[in-house]
């Protein structure tokens, strides 16, 4: 309702103004806290901007499936077999290290009280950043996002659609995955994976018309989200659907929202 | 994940502990690269950053202690629910000194920390000091390479701990409504202490109830009890069935310490009990029953080396499982080069969705392209180039840059006018780098010979011709596509030559003052035996040479659906064999004098009709489109592929004429080829030596010419190719003469 705005005015654009955007990621962020879904509003440092922000790993995104472990297994096995053939760089000075036989002496730390771990499969765990971020020019919010391995290397996009597990990448192959470009994160400055907003008003257009055709209020972000989280496998579960409300209409907006009410997540 | 399998026997059974695996985000890296360059420099002094662990991970995730780009803000806030770690970190200014440093006294530093939080009693106030890391880093910034290596220090038992009952889970142990009273206890401890996570607490029980406290409230919380039963509660980031996480390990040496050794009250502690306090959630529903309670009985501590820092381990292994550090290359995504990389191969991607889905990407950059000329055209060819992702652009010029340059030719600035001026092509090459790191661009400084302009002065001179004649083969042999951007008409005849011979795909612009045109040279088929005649079909062969056979074709089919290899060349249309400058007669010699906007039109022009013909099956093969083909299905993804581009930017106009291959063209004839082929520099030598006639004389110009005039017959019949264009001029009522060559 807010998003398609003025009723009347159909052609107009489905756009989203920054206030909406804030007044709904408000909605949306007290539905994570009671979910624990881990999404937090994150200000920038010396700015008033800020972005949602939440973080996942790797084998969490194909959990739904029947069997999580034995596919958690292939999934991670993939991803670590990529790192064998050399994507994660071994450490290059290992000769000298290991001629540093000082080194070895003392802190051999096997005290008979750590358990083994097997490092492979940590390695394997991929760390997924979502961002959620307003777009000026697009009225749209975005979706940047990166994903890195536990040494904080982030990977290209070529890994990244490796990662993906094999059922979901012949359904994406078709999808939005060739919209997704690579961009400086418009606050920090870091290299990001962007969905790129040129079509989001399209798809959020006959969702919002409808809504509003049905005297149904619609939350912007939840139902943006929606649709583009599962691309780049961010889980969004199906309670922010039901449970989170579109900001109200008439409330009184000073435009503060998430910003003030700042979970340190 | 895998824990050791322990030994059955219960009673010889050691604790064991399942270590942090660190685990960094790509913002730390960032963070740390900012702070090295922007506030320690070459400060190697330790610095306080902040580290959190989690105890809400789904099973067979590793124990992490997660460092995000806040790690350096030591007093921000930590996610909900986690548990923050402060640490210190040690960034080295050389591989070396991290090598070198003492990674024994490092970790007895921060252990005798931790055993003097313990001593004096700060510990127990705020058991948060119990848990630390440190971290020893590197950075080389010029690779992107960063060195790190985590420590987590922990205090040991000598002889290990034994457990008395082993781990079970909350749901074997406790009730439901234990389990409950658990959970509100923790929750309640949390808002007392403001906090959402707490390390560590002491919990006792009843079968009706749990109550939960601090650990500093030991005394009044147990003092009732004086049990010799102890439960102490560790928020556990550990996920195994069978193994608490690290974190508990200081708290057992803190519990031994304090509380093991009788107090007033002759109170001793006999068992420990564990609970492992995990709490995980699931789409919005908590549980904590899969935490893991177990019993251990701690060893007396050795009170004569009370006062002495006890052993401790930490140094977290490497990915080979080995005690080393671990490295980590982040050139791709911080090296300003590698992301310029990524990010125009990617922005490239996004006009296959929906608008070019077939858009073959990667025929168009790694096609190797050959600009001879740099000037207005060169510069605005190549700059296209670089937009379509072509990674190898080699530049040939023989002009140094003016000061009139600048303005007109955007590889160019008015410094590179000084001091008489840099070599064009290099200059060029060097400034494309510049622009975008990525692409391989080479500037050649080489004058090109041409027909009536002898090189026979001198051996010196000679040499020379040849020298550049082999150079320039050379570098045609090792690119795709040609592009024919000169100033002049006739030094394009070697080129054109050469290129034909090695069938390589030539775009040819040359402008006029507000008319331009663009066109791809036919491409020859691949050298065979019998295709002797090339210009026209083969049913009439024997006649092909005469004038009147194509007037016996219909109009239609000298325009249309021409195949590449009867394409004509740009000198197919000429009557006169290149050479003679002096006439105003080519588009070419007025480039100077051309509207400042047609170079770039035609040099963007020229990459994008290159770019159509890879697009194409056929290549440089493609039927050539005409501007009748505009509302026909077009055979690229991209559109239509042309032969010839003509502009006319006084009616802001193009028209796409196709012409076919000359029988007597001098520069792509078989006859001129076959000489070239046969007799490489000696037959080139003589067509710069000699006058224009040499090749009309070899083509049968000359006597095209003679036929022509004996017959009086003018314009009309005379000369087909002419004719063509005569044709078209009429048809498209473009009557100007700059069109004919003759």
């Amino acid at each position: 309702m807010i998003a398609c705005g003025h009723s009347n005015d159909q052609m107009s654009s489905c756009v989203l103004d920054e206030e909406t955007f804030c007044r709904c990621c408000q909605l949306f962020l007290e539905h994570s806290h009671s979910l624990c879904d881990g999404w937090s509003w994150q200000l920038v440092k010396g700015s008033e901007e800020g972005y949602l922000r939440k973080v996942a790993l790797g084998n969490v995104r194909i959990r739904t499936s029947s069997n999580p472990n034995q596919i958690t297994d292939q999934y991670i096995q993939g991803a670590s077999s990529d790192q064998r053939q050399g994507r994660t760089s071994p450490f290059t000075p290992h000769k000298e290290n290991d001629d540093d036989h000082n080194d070895e002496q003392y802190y051999d730390d096997d005290d008979g009280a750590v358990c083994c771990m097997q490092d492979s499969r940590s390695s394997g765990v991929i760390q997924y950043e979502y961002h959620i971020l307003y777009s000026y020019s697009y009225q749209t919010p975005v979706l940047y996002f990166r994903a890195s391995t536990l040494e904080g290397r982030s990977l290209s996009l070529e890994e990244v659609w490796d990662g993906v597990h094999p059922n979901y990448r012949q359904r994406l192959q078709h999808g939005p995955w060739d919209t997704i470009t690579q961009q400086e994160h418009p606050l920090l400055g870091q290299s990001f994976f962007v969905l790129h907003p040129c079509r989001t008003e399209e798809f959020m257009r006959p969702v919002l018309q409808a809504a509003l055709e049905e005297h149904r209020q619609v939350n912007y972000v939840v139902t943006w989200l929606s649709v583009v989280g599962p691309v780049v496998g961010l889980d969004v579960p199906l309670s922010y659907c039901t449970k989170v409300p579109a900001p109200s209409h008439t409330s009184p907006s000073p435009l503060q929202p998430p910003a003030l009410q700042t979970q340190p997540d | 994940m895998a824990a050791v399998s322990v030994d059955k026997d219960c009673a010889d059974q050691k604790l064991q502990f399942a270590p942090f695996s660190s685990a960094l985000e790509a913002g730390f890296w960032h963070q740390l690269t900012q702070k090295k360059l922007n506030d320690y420099r070459l400060d190697e002094s330790p610095k306080n950053i902040k580290g959190y662990y989690y105890n809400g991970d789904p099973v067979g995730l590793p124990t992490r202690l997660t460092l995000e780009f806040s790690a350096f803000e030591v007093d921000g806030p930590t996610p909900v629910r986690c548990c923050p770690v402060t640490g210190t970190l040690f960034n080295t200014n050389t591989l070396e000194a991290f090598k070198t440093s003492d990674k024994k006294a490092l970790l007895e530093q921060q252990a005798k920390e931790i055993w003097d939080a313990i001593q004096s009693g700060a510990a127990l106030d705020d058991p948060s000091l119990l848990c630390r890391f440190l971290l020893l880093t590197y950075a080389d910034l010029k690779k992107y390479h960063y060195f790190y290596w985590f420590c987590f220090p922990a205090l040991c038992f000598s002889d290990g701990i034994k457990i008395l009952k082993e781990p079970a889970t909350l749901e074997q142990i406790f009730s439901p409504r234990q389990t409950a009273a658990l959970q509100s206890g923790y929750d309640r401890l949390c808002s007392e202490t403001g906090t959402s996570a707490v390390p560590y607490f002491l919990v006792k029980y009843t079968e009706e109830d749990v109550e939960v406290a601090q650990l500093r409230d030991w005394d009044s919380f147990d003092n009732a009890r004086r049990t010799i039963y102890v439960t102490v509660g560790v928020y556990d980031p550990c996920t195994l069935p069978q193994h608490p996480g690290w974190p508990l390990r200081n708290l057992l040496f803190l519990i031994a310490c304090k509380w093991y050794v009788p107090k007033a009250t002759g109170f001793l502690l006999d068992v420990l009990e564990v609970v492992c306090f995990r709490d995980r959630t699931l789409q919005g529903s908590r549980n904590i029953q899969h935490s893991i309670v177990f019993q251990v009985k701690l060893p007396l501590p050795d009170l004569s080396l009370n006062a002495v820092c006890p052993k401790s381990v930490g140094w977290e292994k490497n990915p080979k499982g080995a005690m080393g550090p671990r490295m980590v290359n982040l050139s791709e995504c911080m090296d300003p080069k590698r992301l310029a990389e990524s990010s125009v191969d990617l922005n490239l991607k996004l006009m296959r969705w929906r608008l070019v889905p077939s858009l073959n990407l990667d025929k168009v950059t790694s096609t190797k392209c050959l600009l001879l000329g740099a000037g207005t055209l060169g510069c605005n060819v190549a700059r296209t180039l670089m937009g379509w992702g072509v990674r190898h652009i080699t530049l040939v010029d023989n002009a140094k840059i003016s000061y009139s340059n600048p303005v007109r030719q955007p590889l160019y600035e008015f410094e590179d006018c000084l001091g008489g001026g840099k070599a064009k092509a290099p200059a060029a090459a060097d400034r494309l780098v510049k622009i975008f790191p990525g692409v391989v661009a080479e500037g050649h400084v080489m004058s090109i010979p041409m027909p009536g302009h002898p090189v026979n002065f001198s051996e010196g001179t000679m040499a020379q011709a040849r020298k550049d004649v082999e150079h320039l083969e050379k570098l045609i042999s090792e690119h795709d596509v040609i592009f024919l951007l000169m100033d002049t008409r006739e030094s394009r005849w070697l080129p054109t030559v050469i290129a034909a011979s090695k069938r390589k795909l030539v775009v040819n612009s040359a402008l006029g003052f507000d008319t331009f045109v663009v066109m791809r040279h036919g491409l020859k088929k691949p050298c065979e035996p019998d295709d002797s005649s090339p210009s026209v079909s083969s049913s009439t062969s024997s006649s092909s040479s005469t004038p009147a056979e194509p007037a016996q074709l219909p109009a239609a089919s000298l325009f249309s659906n021409i195949p590449g290899h009867r394409l004509g060349c740009y000198f197919c249309n000429d009557v006169v064999a290149p050479g003679d400058s002096t006439r105003d007669r080519t588009l070419d010699q007025q480039c100077t004098v051309s509207r400042p906007g047609l170079a770039m039109i035609a040099g963007a022009l020229a990459v994008e009709l290159m770019v159509s013909i890879l697009q194409h099956s056929e290549g440089g093969y493609a039927v050539a489109s005409s501007s009748d083909d505009r509302m026909n299905e077009p055979p690229t993804s991209l559109g239509l592929v042309p032969h010839q581009i003509r502009g006319f930017l006084s009616r802001f106009d193009n028209v796409l004429p196709a012409s076919l291959a000359f029988d007597k063209c001098t520069a792509c004839s078989q006859i001129v080829l076959d000489s070239y082929e046969k007799g490489g520099f000696n037959f080139l030598s003589k067509v710069f030596n000699s006058s224009h006639s040499f090749l009309e004389d070899l083509t049968g110009l000359t006597q095209l010419h003679q036929e022509t005039q004996n017959a009086e017959v003018c314009m009309r019949t005379a000369i087909y190719t002419a004719a063509y264009t005569l044709q078209y001029i009429v048809q498209h009522k473009h009557c100007n003469t700059h069109y004919l060559y003759m």
